[in-house]
């Protein structure tokens, strides 16, 4: 269902399915260095940058938390997946929650996750090039993702502005 | 979508720079965060519902262009830098073409009447 003033429904499958395929890749490729990490593999699969892999995901900043931090990329990866492919072809309007976690889990989180690729080389002097695919999945999916959230939020504003109850219509009750 | 393409490469340069060129210090590490910067500026402004994003290649640009002289950086490196900068700086002047329509687009959202 194409939003008002739209030329194109973001909620339809074609907008949404290369979006979770992207995820899954991400996932994939985040939970392999997880393994890495915590020793499953021997080491991880490195063409360009010699021993830049090992230096990045064996390092102090790899171990500050409880678990590897891939295994975080690749919940995060997850969450993108499966907050993509809730709802049908007008959950901008039917599940806007949905829309939001799904947003806020490829814009934020996902810049996030970036930044932090982003200060390897800088810390480390090293490049991983597993590291950086996986970054750039995120960062493919920033754009795709957030037409569907600018809908579900311009649907929000027009309920607010009609008068109606935004957080009834933010958990998908409105009429 | 060239223009995206061009401020993609421009940061990719950046992020190779240091090693390619040889240079250190303050110089690397700020071509080391101006480039993936700009290469996820390039990229997230592909899409039309993000294109304002190829704003922030402006300020990268000009950065990338002064920094080097701020941090006493080698002559290839200001030279790299000139070059990588003025072409950013370009590029987030060109908006490409955005055939969809967004419902008002972000904008919608604080004004009103567009929503």
């Amino acid at each position: 269902m194409t939003p008002p003033g739209w030329s194109y429904d973001p909620s339809s499958w074609s907008e949404r399915l290369p979006l979770i395929g992207l995820a899954l890749v991400g996932f994939g490729i985040a939970g392999y260095l997880a393994l890495v990490q915590l020793g499953v593999f021997g080491r991880a699969w490195e063409p360009f940058f010699g021993n830049g892999s090992e230096t990045i995901l064996h390092s102090r900043v790899s171990r500050l938390l409880p678990i590897p931090d891939a295994a975080l990329g690749a919940a995060g990866y997850l969450l993108d997946a499966a907050s993509g492919a809730i709802g049908g072809r007008a959950r901008w309007r039917t599940q806007p929650w949905v829309v939001v976690l799904f947003g806020f889990a490829v814009g934020p989180l996902g810049a996030v996750s970036l930044l932090l690729v982003i200060l390897q080389p800088v810390l480390f002097q090293a490049w991983c090039t597993l590291c950086l695919a996986s970054a750039l999945v995120s960062l493919l999916m920033i754009g795709p993702a957030m037409d569907e959230c600018l809908a579900s939020l311009q649907f929000l504003v027009r309920e607010h502005r009609a008068g109606r109850s935004v957080w009834r219509a933010f958990r998908g009750g409105a009429p | 979508m060239w223009a995206r393409v061009c401020g993609a490469l421009a940061g990719i340069w950046l992020m190779a720079a240091p090693s390619v060129l040889g240079y250190g210090g303050a110089a690397r590490v700020s071509d080391l965060i101006a480039g993936p910067l700009a290469v996820s500026a390039a990229v997230i402004a592909m899409s039309q519902v993000t294109r304002p994003i190829r704003w922030a290649a402006l300020p990268l640009g000009a950065w990338v262009v002064i920094a080097p002289w701020l941090l006493d950086a080698p002559a290839k490196a200001r030279v790299s830098g000139l070059l990588a900068g003025v072409l950013l700086i370009g590029v987030a002047l060109v908006r490409g073409q955005v055939h969809e329509r967004f419902g008002g687009g972000w904008a919608a959202l604080w004004r009103r009447g567009e929503a």
